[in-house]
């Protein structure tokens, strides 16, 4: 209606002679965000309403059939299988988040003390390898640590194993790694930039009032750095719950997560009524989360970097 | 800051990044030297020098199709997305009612866990009686989920140049097209390419919504996958480099011109 509406007025404006051409502001801009928000709707919101339908109906040995039951939700609660693997996928995700937070604020220090070129150079070798899929990412991890790669090979020649071991891949602590390595940009960028921000002089007069190095960062640099760190932390977390890729790859059996039971449902077993409710649920989990962090914070100082 | 840190801590700082740095990089040396192993497995020993994985790889027509998929595919959903993004900026600078709204829904298929985003296209492409594939699925996949890296890349570009240039050219009787070509598309055009290149990258390393959709045809990185689902072959390595090296050029490049558009509107 409103949106008929608007059209028009585009269309009458752009046939009336040029005394009446302009439209409002107020009208120009919600024309000019329409498209985007349209395209929003129909390929991120309105899907969701499927989702919860689909989540309700029965599935069969011929495939989904639109009674209405909430079958998928009692197994889900019934079967210890899916408590456990949700709460075995929060715990690495805040795990891959600390890890990733503890590897990435020292190089984010690092970065923010370089100048010029050299700040260029070294943010540019940090963003190139992000720029290749995580499938590749990921994957380049096997040769690294499987049975005839890098880790073993200089075990061996070092001479502190005989024989290759196989138990650094396919568990939990792959996860860890692949994890960390494949999304810590997320977690270095926004610290970087907030730790960017912060005045110099206070830095300084923190120094020259006899402050350490270690209370100087304790007391006035973290405190500063805080809006990068919950940014970072929130883009990994969030990254980190939905991961399918690298526990598929690197987690075997024993790193599994709620993803790879989810597209299991969908790709391997067919129940696609359970899919959608652990989907559901994995939404339901996350939007919890920003909830929570996103009204202390705000999503454009999330997303954006702003200042609350 | 920090130009006063002590000369210890600096020390350690800079060990410390020597490691993260080789954290980094050490897998993607072990991916290149690999892909030139004369090894009749994927992994170590090096046996020996040889390119014929690359040739392996490059002689078969399914890579060259993967690749010719990914890149149509690319290059279509960044320029939807870049228009969608660029129109949404513009459209940011005005007051309108609902306006908060914007923002949080451009960031929907961010913080939509991204194997929710493939089941949810995969049902909708389902409900709607499209076909899945390339064109019908991946496409409208691709878009979704670059439109807000696109948009925020574009958006602080855009949000800082001064609406008074436009009206200035408006009330010196230009149409509000003629605006865009004359004023602000001359201006802004650095970022524009800059976003364009980003977001084909994104597109061309999406993975899992693609994988929810695709049915059988392959764009690079889907192609990737079902050949380490399949078996650990030798050639792998060589598919990882060929994937690298083309992401790194073209976003490296679209580095760069972001860098140069910052440091011009910026000085």
């Amino acid at each position: 209606m409103t949106l008929a509406s608007q059209n028009a007025q585009a269309l009458r404006s752009q046939f009336l002679p040029r005394a009446s051409t302009r439209l409002s502001a107020s009208a120009r801009g919600a024309l000019l965000v329409m498209p985007s928000m349209l395209w929003l709707f129909v390929f991120a919101i309105l899907p969701i309403g499927f989702l919860i339908c689909l989540s309700f109906w029965t599935t069969t040995i011929f495939g989904v059939e639109k009674i209405w039951t909430t079958a998928s939700y009692a197994t889900i609660t019934a079967d210890p299988v899916y408590l456990t693997i949700l709460l075995k996928t929060l715990r690495i995700a805040t795990i891959a988040t600390l890890l990733s937070l503890l590897f990435s604020y020292p190089l984010a220090l690092f970065l923010v003390g370089l100048r010029g070129r050299a700040r260029s150079a070294f943010l540019l070798l940090m963003f190139l390898p992000f720029w290749s899929s995580y499938v590749v990412r990921s994957f380049t991890w096997l040769p690294v640590l499987g049975r005839n790669g890098l880790v073993n090979q200089a075990l061996i020649t070092i001479g502190i194993i005989d024989h290759p071991v196989d138990w650094l891949l396919f568990n939990e602590g792959a996860v860890y790694v692949g994890l960390v390595y494949v999304y810590t940009l997320f977690m270095v960028l926004p610290i970087f930039l907030s730790l960017d921000r912060i005045d110099r002089s206070v830095v300084e007069a923190a120094q020259d009032l006899g402050g350490r190095p270690v209370q100087v960062f304790w007391r006035v640099i973290w405190p500063l750095s805080l809006p990068g760190v919950w940014s970072g932390c929130i883009m990994v977390f969030l990254i980190s719950i939905g991961a399918y890729v690298t526990p598929q790859l690197l987690g075997g059996a024993s790193g599994a997560m709620i993803g790879n039971v989810i597209a299991a449902q969908f790709l391997n077993t067919n129940n696609w009524p359970l899919g959608a409710a652990l989907s559901l649920t994995l939404i339901v989990l996350v939007g919890l989360v920003l909830a929570i962090v996103g009204r202390r914070l705000g999503l454009k100082q999330l997303f954006l970097g702003e200042r609350p | 800051m920090m130009p006063t840190l002590s000369l210890s801590w600096s020390m350690l700082l800079r060990t410390y990044a020597v490691l993260f740095y080789a954290f980094l990089y050490v897998p993607i040396v072990v991916l290149v030297v690999l892909s030139f192993n004369d090894s009749p497995t994927m992994g170590f020993p090096f046996l020996g020098f040889t390119t014929k994985w690359y040739a392996h790889i490059l002689s078969g027509d399914e890579l060259a199709g993967a690749i010719t998929n990914s890149v149509t595919i690319g290059t279509a959903s960044a320029f939807i997305s870049t228009a969608l993004a660029l129109l949404t900026s513009l459209g940011l600078r005005h007051q309108f009612p609902l306006k908060g709204f914007v923002f949080p829904m451009i960031l929907v298929p961010i913080i939509m866990p991204s194997i929710v985003s493939g089941v949810l296209l995969l049902i909708f492409i389902g409900f709607a009686g499209l076909p899945y594939g390339l064109w019908s699925a991946v496409l409208p996949a691709h878009v979704t989920c670059v439109l807000p890296f696109a948009f925020l890349t574009l958006h602080p570009q855009i949000a800082r140049f001064d609406p008074a240039l436009e009206e200035a050219a408006m009330d010196l009787g230009a149409k509000p097209l003629e605006v865009f070509t004359r004023v602000l598309f001359p201006i802004i055009r650095p970022a524009l390419i800059a976003t364009l290149l980003f977001s084909f990258t994104i597109s061309f390393d999406e993975f899992i919504r693609t994988l929810f959709v695709i049915s059988g045809q392959r764009t690079v990185p889907i192609y990737l996958w079902v050949l380490i689902i399949e078996r650990v072959a030798p050639f792998l390595p060589a598919i990882g480099v060929v994937l690298l090296a083309i992401s790194m050029v073209i976003a490296g490049t679209g580095f760069v011109l972001s860098q140069r558009t910052s440091s011009e509107t910026n000085p």
